[in-house]
């Protein structure tokens, strides 16, 4: 199977940022080297002041750490959840440090899928979701597993953990995955949560994840027609109807 | 940027994804008097309110299809809960709780005694039920409003004053120091000193006194800090919003 991916990420402004003309608060990123991918999303608290400019540096820096620290091999499994907690302790460190005193303004989530050619890792803070495609059902659908999410820390669904929150490296979720048949795989902050998943404990709703990675798979001759038709669908009544949030949506499909 | 259009439906590259609608739900209660001192034009602007607000939500796109509303009412000889129009019978199992954009206001009448204690109590059971029910179908929701409007004091079924709401003082305060809701409890009309002090015990944080009937505002207010939950606002927020209702001035969003 192709070791490249082809990438592509996309956030929009929520209904309500929209009506009030507060930017987009949620970011997203990319690293591309030899043999390692790095995929970031980040979710601006929208409480904060400074929010936009947190996610965007959450994104910058976990790009940069996780991919320098990737490029070294590494065997799958501990030592690739070490990999990643250290890499995260980084960019926490590195946050702190350039927001100073005002990180609190800044907060952010962050979720973060590293590929590379032994394995796939994924560390999250907050309730951004990643769920990848791998293998196919009896009839041969494909089939999407969402990687397990950090719990959540209230009854409430707009209450979650930042990077900047007290204790945030006890609340992250890690994970390796080892599995060559994984060939889709889509991250994305908690303003698709309802687009993209569904039940109780939450699947993936197989219709969007399989309509939005296909676009991908077999992209259009124009590609911002693609995007235009894409931020249709993210800014569509329908999904704004279901959450009214900014929405990222970061997926790479295996070339 | 070419791609800021916003689309009413799905491009047609995306037409074949079916949603469920399982919005984040925010549970709303009305919880309203309408005890024999609201008959005549007080109880007239309420509907009139009521029935504005129900429009506004239905078009409102973030609101109508999270917010879910429920109305309790206190005159006549009780309590009742109601399913948008529809009066619920006692002690019925179904859920007063109506999506926004389902919901048709009630036509309510005044007359009878003021049960507040007892209207409180249904609310915050109903809240509390339907919390249940969504965790149930594995709905994510916030944190649900309570809004008690009231224009005299708490009465029992044969219409004298009664101290029975101190009872609730003890719950109400560990439900919202817990933030199970938010309970704004509003004095409007001719309500007394004496009326006003229930509700300062009632809803320490978010109680007022108001000239006349500003139920339009008042409902708005409810949309504005419905807005701010979904937004996820601090609670310095919540009380702007509440502040400048108190003040009645109309400018919600700045």
């Amino acid at each position: 199977m192709s070791a490249t991916w082809r990438v592509h990420g996309l956030s929009v402004e929520g209904y309500r940022h929209r009506q009030s003309g507060v930017p987009c608060q949620d970011a997203w990123g990319q690293a591309v080297s030899d043999a390692v991918t790095v995929l970031a999303v980040a979710d601006g608290a929208g409480s904060r002041s400074r929010s936009d400019e947190g996610s965007r540096l959450a994104v910058d820096l976990a790009t940069e750490h996780f991919a320098r620290r990737a490029a070294e091999p590494c065997p799958p499994g501990e030592a690739a959840c070490t990999l990643l907690a250290d890499a995260f302790r980084a960019v926490c460190k590195e946050f702190l440090h350039r927001t100073g005193g005002e990180a609190y303004d800044f907060a952010t989530t962050l979720t973060v899928v590293v590929l590379t050619p032994a394995w796939l890792g994924h560390l999250s803070v907050g309730d951004g979701f990643v769920v990848l495609r791998a293998g196919r059902g009896r009839d041969g659908e494909r089939l999407f597993h969402l990687l397990p999410q950090p719990a959540a820390v209230s009854e409430y669904s707009n209450e979650t953990v930042f990077l900047t929150s007290p204790g945030a490296e006890d609340r992250v979720s890690t994970a390796c995955v080892l599995d060559d048949g994984v060939d889709g795989v889509l991250l994305s902050t908690d303003g698709l949560a309802q687009a993209a998943l569904g039940g109780r404990p939450p699947v993936p709703n197989a219709s969007f994840t399989s309509a939005v990675l296909r676009s991908l798979d077999i992209p259009g001759a124009d590609p911002e027609e693609d995007e235009d038709d894409l931020a249709a669908l993210l800014r569509s009544d329908r999904l704004t109807a279901l959450n009214g949030d900014d929405k990222t949506l970061l997926r790479a499909v295996r070339t | 940027m070419r791609n800021e259009r916003q689309p009413k439906t799905l491009p047609a590259s995306y037409a074949d994804i079916e949603f469920e609608n399982n919005a984040q739900r925010l549970p709303l209660v009305l919880c309203l008097d309408t005890s024999s001192s609201m008959a005549g034009a007080p109880i007239q602007a309420l509907n009139d309110a009521l029935h504005a607000w129900t429009r506004e939500l239905h078009d409102d796109v973030s609101l109508s299809y999270s917010v879910e509303v429920a109305v309790v009412t206190f005159g006549g000889h009780g309590v009742c809960a109601w399913r948008g129009a529809q009066p619920l019978p006692p002690q019925t199992p179904v859920s007063p709780f109506v999506p926004a954009h389902a919901f048709q206001a009630p036509v309510l009448g005044a007359a009878g005694v003021t049960l507040l204690t007892e209207a409180l109590e249904l609310a915050v059971r109903v809240v509390a039920a339907r919390k249940t029910e969504l965790r149930a179908s594995g709905l994510q929701y916030y944190r649900p409003q309570i809004c008690l409007v009231t224009d005299g004091l708490p009465t029992d079924g044969t219409g004298h004053w009664t101290n029975a709401w101190q009872r609730l003082v003890p719950m109400l305060t560990d439900d919202q120091q817990a933030r199970k809701y938010r309970l704004y409890a509003i004095g409007v009309g001719d309500i007394s000193d004496m009326g006003e002090q229930v509700l300062r015990a009632l809803a320490p944080n978010f109680n007022a006194r108001l000239h006349g009937f500003p139920f339009r505002e008042l409902l708005q207010m409810m949309s504005a800090s419905a807005n701010a939950e979904q937004r996820g606002a601090g609670d310095e927020v919540f009380e702007k919003i509440f502040a400048r209702f108190r003040t009645q001035r109309p400018a919600w969003e700045a």
